[in-house]
Protein backbone atom coordinates (compact mmCIF):
# COMPACT_ATOMS: atom_id res chain seq x y z
CA UNK A 1 0.00 0.00 0.00
CA UNK A 2 1.50 3.73 -0.68
CA UNK A 3 1.44 6.08 2.32
CA UNK A 4 0.82 9.21 1.01
CA UNK A 5 2.75 12.16 2.02
CA UNK A 6 1.42 14.25 5.35
CA UNK A 7 2.61 17.70 6.33
CA UNK A 8 1.43 19.08 9.60
CA UNK A 9 3.45 22.05 10.99
CA UNK A 10 3.56 25.61 13.19
CA UNK A 11 6.07 27.79 11.94
CA UNK A 12 7.25 31.39 12.31
CA UNK A 13 8.96 31.10 9.15
CA UNK A 14 7.38 32.32 5.66
CA UNK A 15 4.72 29.72 4.20
CA UNK A 16 6.94 28.99 0.78
CA UNK A 17 3.23 27.52 -0.81
CA UNK A 18 5.09 26.52 -4.02
CA UNK A 19 7.56 24.29 -2.01
CA UNK A 20 4.62 22.93 0.55
CA UNK A 21 2.86 21.82 -3.09
CA UNK A 22 5.80 19.84 -4.29
CA UNK A 23 6.51 17.95 -0.60
CA UNK A 24 2.85 16.44 -1.00
CA UNK A 25 2.17 15.52 -4.53
CA UNK A 26 3.38 12.45 -6.30
CA UNK A 27 3.33 11.43 -9.74
CA UNK A 28 -0.04 10.20 -9.85
CA UNK A 29 -1.51 13.24 -8.88
CA UNK A 30 -3.51 15.65 -11.51
CA UNK A 31 -4.54 18.21 -8.75
CA UNK A 32 -4.03 19.99 -6.15
CA UNK A 33 -7.19 22.26 -4.33
CA UNK A 34 -5.52 24.88 -1.99
CA UNK A 35 -6.46 26.93 0.54
CA UNK A 36 -4.48 30.55 2.05
CA UNK A 37 -5.94 32.53 4.81
CA UNK A 38 -4.47 36.19 4.98
CA UNK A 39 -3.99 38.71 7.50
CA UNK A 40 -7.05 41.35 6.58
CA UNK A 41 -6.33 44.70 7.50
CA UNK A 42 -9.68 45.97 6.71
CA UNK A 43 -12.18 43.96 7.61
CA UNK A 44 -16.00 45.74 6.24
CA UNK A 45 -18.20 42.49 6.95
CA UNK A 46 -19.98 42.72 10.67
CA UNK A 47 -17.73 44.98 12.96
CA UNK A 48 -16.32 46.91 10.35
CA UNK A 49 -12.63 47.88 11.41
CA UNK A 50 -8.60 48.05 10.84
CA UNK A 51 -6.36 45.53 11.89
CA UNK A 52 -2.41 46.58 11.82
CA UNK A 53 -1.32 42.82 12.74
CA UNK A 54 -1.98 39.97 14.39
CA UNK A 55 0.42 37.73 17.40
CA UNK A 56 -0.40 34.36 16.34
CA UNK A 57 0.53 31.44 19.70
CA UNK A 58 0.76 28.08 19.33
CA UNK A 59 0.27 25.48 21.68
CA UNK A 60 2.94 23.72 19.33
CA UNK A 61 2.81 20.06 20.39
CA UNK A 62 -1.20 19.89 20.82
CA UNK A 63 -1.34 21.76 17.43
CA UNK A 64 0.89 19.65 15.23
CA UNK A 65 -1.28 16.87 17.05
CA UNK A 66 -4.59 18.10 16.36
CA UNK A 67 -3.24 18.86 12.76
CA UNK A 68 -2.96 14.87 12.27
CA UNK A 69 -6.16 14.11 13.69
CA UNK A 70 -7.55 16.99 10.75
CA UNK A 71 -5.59 14.62 8.11
CA UNK A 72 -6.89 11.25 9.40
CA UNK A 73 -10.26 12.92 9.63
CA UNK A 74 -9.94 14.13 5.96
CA UNK A 75 -8.91 10.85 4.39
CA UNK A 76 -11.00 8.59 6.48
CA UNK A 77 -14.34 10.60 4.32
CA UNK A 78 -12.39 10.88 1.23
CA UNK A 79 -10.37 7.86 0.03
CA UNK A 80 -9.49 9.78 -3.37
CA UNK A 81 -6.80 11.93 -0.70
CA UNK A 82 -3.65 11.53 -1.54
CA UNK A 83 -1.00 13.81 -0.16
CA UNK A 84 -1.94 16.77 2.45
CA UNK A 85 -0.32 19.69 3.78
CA UNK A 86 -1.66 21.78 7.17
CA UNK A 87 0.69 24.57 8.02
CA UNK A 88 0.08 27.23 10.78
CA UNK A 89 2.56 30.14 10.79
CA UNK A 90 2.82 32.34 14.06
CA UNK A 91 4.58 35.27 15.15
CA UNK A 92 3.58 38.80 14.40
CA UNK A 93 1.84 38.57 11.04
CA UNK A 94 1.01 41.99 8.33
CA UNK A 95 -1.66 42.54 6.70
CA UNK A 96 -1.91 40.45 3.25
CA UNK A 97 0.51 38.03 4.15
CA UNK A 98 -0.52 34.17 4.36
CA UNK A 99 -0.97 32.83 7.62
CA UNK A 100 -2.19 29.27 6.95
CA UNK A 101 -2.32 27.30 4.23
CA UNK A 102 -4.64 23.60 3.44
CA UNK A 103 -3.94 21.80 0.54
CA UNK A 104 -5.31 18.12 -0.44
CA UNK A 105 -4.13 16.31 -3.68
CA UNK A 106 -5.82 13.76 -5.34
CA UNK A 107 -5.13 11.91 -9.02
CA UNK A 108 -8.07 14.58 -10.21
CA UNK A 109 -9.85 17.38 -9.75
CA UNK A 110 -13.41 15.83 -9.43
CA UNK A 111 -12.83 13.92 -6.30
CA UNK A 112 -13.59 16.10 -3.74
CA UNK A 113 -10.25 18.23 -3.17
CA UNK A 114 -12.15 20.96 -2.71
CA UNK A 115 -14.29 19.82 -0.66
CA UNK A 116 -11.84 18.11 1.76
CA UNK A 117 -9.51 21.59 1.64
CA UNK A 118 -12.70 23.27 2.86
CA UNK A 119 -13.17 20.82 5.68
CA UNK A 120 -9.08 21.22 6.69
CA UNK A 121 -9.72 24.51 7.45
CA UNK A 122 -12.57 24.88 9.30
CA UNK A 123 -11.89 21.67 11.14
CA UNK A 124 -8.34 23.37 11.92
CA UNK A 125 -10.43 26.61 12.90
CA UNK A 126 -12.05 24.11 15.40
CA UNK A 127 -9.78 22.10 17.21
CA UNK A 128 -6.20 23.01 16.47
CA UNK A 129 -5.07 25.03 19.43
CA UNK A 130 -3.65 28.21 18.08
CA UNK A 131 -4.74 31.68 19.09
CA UNK A 132 -4.38 35.51 17.80
CA UNK A 133 -4.17 38.85 19.22
CA UNK A 134 -5.28 41.68 17.25
CA UNK A 135 -3.49 44.84 16.94
CA UNK A 136 -5.39 48.20 15.86
CA UNK A 137 -5.64 51.28 15.87
CA UNK A 138 -8.83 50.96 19.19
CA UNK A 139 -5.79 48.50 20.93
CA UNK A 140 -5.03 45.06 21.53
CA UNK A 141 -7.28 41.83 21.93
CA UNK A 142 -7.14 38.68 21.78
CA UNK A 143 -9.43 36.70 19.23
CA UNK A 144 -11.61 34.09 20.92
CA UNK A 145 -13.27 31.06 18.44
CA UNK A 146 -16.65 30.02 19.41
CA UNK A 147 -16.38 26.10 19.53
CA UNK A 148 -16.02 23.78 21.99
CA UNK A 149 -14.71 20.04 21.24
CA UNK A 150 -17.25 17.82 22.48
CA UNK A 151 -16.35 14.69 24.34
CA UNK A 152 -17.71 12.68 21.30
CA UNK A 153 -14.94 13.19 19.10
CA UNK A 154 -12.36 12.76 21.47
CA UNK A 155 -10.99 9.95 22.66
CA UNK A 156 -13.25 7.97 25.27
CA UNK A 157 -10.62 6.60 27.46
CA UNK A 158 -10.00 10.44 28.18
CA UNK A 159 -13.71 11.23 28.80
CA UNK A 160 -13.81 9.59 32.46
CA UNK A 161 -10.58 7.93 33.99
CA UNK B 1 -0.63 14.69 46.37
CA UNK B 2 0.58 14.56 43.05
CA UNK B 3 3.07 17.31 41.11
CA UNK B 4 1.48 18.26 37.21
CA UNK B 5 2.50 21.05 35.38
CA UNK B 6 0.44 23.43 34.61
CA UNK B 7 0.41 25.42 30.62
CA UNK B 8 -1.92 28.75 30.15
CA UNK B 9 -2.25 30.04 26.43
CA UNK B 10 -3.37 33.87 24.76
CA UNK B 11 -6.05 35.28 27.43
CA UNK B 12 -5.11 33.23 30.45
CA UNK B 13 -1.39 33.49 30.51
CA UNK B 14 -1.76 37.36 30.33
CA UNK B 15 -3.98 37.31 33.33
CA UNK B 16 -2.16 35.31 35.09
CA UNK B 17 1.46 36.80 34.43
CA UNK B 18 2.70 33.05 33.52
CA UNK B 19 2.55 30.72 30.90
CA UNK B 20 4.01 27.56 32.39
CA UNK B 21 4.26 26.39 36.16
CA UNK B 22 4.54 22.61 38.64
CA UNK B 23 1.80 22.39 41.25
CA UNK B 24 0.41 19.87 43.50
CA UNK B 25 -2.77 18.42 43.64
CA UNK B 26 -4.45 16.01 45.61
CA UNK B 27 -4.85 12.72 44.29
CA UNK B 28 -8.30 12.40 42.39
CA UNK B 29 -8.24 15.48 41.61
CA UNK B 30 -10.95 16.16 38.58
CA UNK B 31 -10.73 18.75 35.45
CA UNK B 32 -13.39 20.72 37.32
CA UNK B 33 -11.42 20.68 40.62
CA UNK B 34 -8.60 22.00 39.00
CA UNK B 35 -10.81 24.97 37.70
CA UNK B 36 -11.53 25.79 41.29
CA UNK B 37 -8.24 25.48 42.48
CA UNK B 38 -6.87 27.89 39.56
CA UNK B 39 -9.89 30.69 39.92
CA UNK B 40 -9.29 31.01 43.71
CA UNK B 41 -5.48 30.73 42.98
CA UNK B 42 -5.51 33.15 39.98
CA UNK B 43 -8.07 35.68 41.28
CA UNK B 44 -8.06 37.72 37.96
CA UNK B 45 -9.34 35.38 36.17
CA UNK B 46 -12.72 36.03 37.26
CA UNK B 47 -13.98 32.66 35.63
CA UNK B 48 -11.92 32.57 32.96
CA UNK B 49 -10.73 28.95 33.72
CA UNK B 50 -14.04 28.11 34.57
CA UNK B 51 -14.85 28.48 30.86
CA UNK B 52 -11.30 27.52 29.39
CA UNK B 53 -10.87 24.58 27.23
CA UNK B 54 -8.51 21.76 28.78
CA UNK B 55 -6.40 19.20 27.36
CA UNK B 56 -4.44 16.89 29.36
CA UNK B 57 -1.22 15.53 27.59
CA UNK B 58 -2.14 17.38 24.63
CA UNK B 59 -5.97 15.83 23.95
CA UNK B 60 -9.01 17.62 25.40
CA UNK B 61 -10.19 16.30 28.26
CA UNK B 62 -13.49 17.31 29.95
CA UNK B 63 -14.91 17.95 33.62
CA UNK B 64 -14.85 14.52 35.27
CA UNK B 65 -11.49 13.40 33.92
CA UNK B 66 -9.51 12.85 36.47
CA UNK B 67 -5.61 14.18 35.98
CA UNK B 68 -2.73 11.87 36.43
CA UNK B 69 0.03 12.42 38.18
CA UNK B 70 2.39 14.19 36.34
CA UNK B 71 0.47 15.30 33.45
CA UNK B 72 0.60 18.70 31.20
CA UNK B 73 -2.45 20.62 31.88
CA UNK B 74 -2.86 22.82 29.58
CA UNK B 75 -5.80 25.59 29.91
CA UNK B 76 -7.08 27.58 27.04
CA UNK B 77 -10.12 29.94 24.92
CA UNK B 78 -11.52 28.96 22.15
CA UNK B 79 -9.10 28.46 19.28
CA UNK B 80 -8.45 31.07 16.95
CA UNK B 81 -6.29 30.04 14.53
CA UNK B 82 -6.28 30.00 10.70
Amino acid sequence: MTTFSTITLITEDELDLNDLVKQIVSSADGAVAMFTGLVRGVTRRDAPHETDYLEYEAYQPMAEAMMKQVADEIRAQWNTIEGIAIVQRIGRLYPCTPTVFIACASPHRDTDVFEAARYGIDRLKQIVPVWKKEIGPGGKEWVEGDYRPTALETKPHLIKA
Amino acid sequence: MKDITVLFFATLRDRANTGSFVMEIPAQTTVANLRDILEEKFLSFNELAKHSLVAVDREYVFDEFEIPSGAEVALFPAVSGG
